[in-house]
């Protein structure tokens, strides 16, 4: 029971100042999710990380949802529940709040200067994630491949829908290793 | 005229229609629009449903509180969410919007794993799930590269923003590298970078806007 304790103030230790540097979402902080539940916490191995990653992308609703599968994988129902709490309701309330002086900034220097500061930084937390995830010890070459042809296709196709290519890197994969 | 009146009209269809909206009804739709959300793509089908098919939201408001979920913390859809809720009835109104759009989706996302949890070991289901992950990664990187290239081209090409395009660029690289490569913890990089490229940004306006002080701005 304490141990149960311990783990979920842990998780909000963890996940409410992620929450609140979260800029961009879910993937700026994935980076720092992988370091705090595979390396400093051992929730679950770098392998079962990967899986949970793959299975909040293929769910219906927010990627971000990868945030819950650590808190149940690390402590059950309640994680989860206590991590959806940790991760979404800080960033919430402050959007809360500042959506009633936002229109009193429209048009202003600061404005303006507010989004074009955090882009760069949201999109460098996008590749780092991405970076820390192909490290994961089963990706390989092969791994590498896909992720770079998807983003390719990504990039130059854009109306292609997600799911199509998460499923043609299942069937890639399945083609891949059964021949092995 | 035209646009004036169309303006007009959004606004009085909006008003009412706003009014009428309840807790129970925003929450339904919201969930409706998180469980339906395969694979991304919900901001487009929150405007669908609420600026085209409901007229809750002009398109000018609509785009301000994208603008708005994008920069600050928190996942861009729970963002807009909330705002769009509030939007609609307050505080009340962005409970039920965020509630909706989380609520479905979480316990689906658990039963998933659960589901997967109980194939595991499978050789084909590993493989598959491999290969999504890998995909997942895929489609992260061309997220990057696309709102990457948005800040490249609206800064860099335009030549009397060239110095913000550069400094932006920096930025971007600097935070991949330190976060990534090096990894150093998320939070405090953020914190230092944040503020530091906001400034960067406010300078180049600041001067953009001495250069030509007709500016509208």
């Amino acid at each position: 029971m304490m141990q149960d304790d311990k783990t979920l103030a842990a998780l909000v230790l963890v996940f409410v100042p992620l929450s609140l540097v979260s800029i961009g979402g879910g993937p700026s902080v994935l980076a720092e999710m992988q370091h705090q539940a595979v390396v400093v916490h051992g929730w679950m191995t770098q392998r079962e990380f990967a899986d949970l990653f793959a299975i909040s992308r293929a769910a219906p609703g927010p990627g971000a949802l990868l945030a819950t599968l650590i808190g149940w994988k690390a402590a059950g129902w309640l994680g989860a529940f206590v991590v959806s709490l940790a991760f979404f309701l800080p960033s919430s309330l402050v959007v809360y709040g500042v959506a009633r002086f936002w229109n009193r900034w429209r048009g202003s220097d600061w404005h303006t200067a507010i989004e074009v500061g955090f882009a760069p930084v949201a999109a460098g937390l996008v590749f780092a994630g991405a970076f820390v995830m192909l490290q994961w010890e089963s990706c390989g070459l092969l791994g590498w491949t896909t992720a770079v042809g998807v983003a390719a296709c990504r990039i130059s196709r854009p109306k292609i829908h997600p799911l199509i290519l998460l499923g043609i890197g299942a069937v890639a994969f399945v083609i891949a290793r059964s021949g092995e | 005229v035209d646009t004036t009146d169309e303006n007009a009209a959004a606004g009085d269809t909006r008003s009412p229609a706003r009014q009428s909206t309840g807790f129970v009804e925003v929450f339904l739709l919201f969930s409706r629009l998180g469980l339906s959300s395969f694979g991304g793509g919900l901001p487009a089908w929150m405007h669908r449903a609420c600026v085209e098919q409901r007229g809750w939201l002009s398109e000018m408001e609509f785009s301000a509180a994208l603008a708005l979920a994008r920069i600050l913390p928190g996942v861009n859809v729970v963002n807009l969410a909330v705002l769009i809720g509030q939007r609609l009835r307050g505080f009340p109104g962005a409970a039920a919007a965020v509630m909706g759009v989380l609520v479905g989706p979480c316990l689906g996302v658990v039963l998933l794993a659960m589901i997967y949890g109980q194939f595991t070991g499978t050789m084909i289901l590993d493989a598959a799930l491999d290969g999504a992950t890998a995909s997942a990664i895929g489609l992260l990187i061309g997220m990057g590269f696309r709102s990457g290239g948005r800040i490249i081209r609206k800064d860099v090409i335009s030549a009397e923003r060239l110095r913000q395009g550069i400094g932006s660029i920096v930025v971007l690289v600097a935070m991949f590298v330190l976060v990534g490569v090096l990894r150093l913890p998320t939070v405090p990089t953020v914190l230092c970078l944040g503020p530091l490229s906001i400034a960067l940004a406010l300078f180049a306006l600041r001067r953009a806007s001495t250069e030509q002080h007709d500016d509208a701005g």
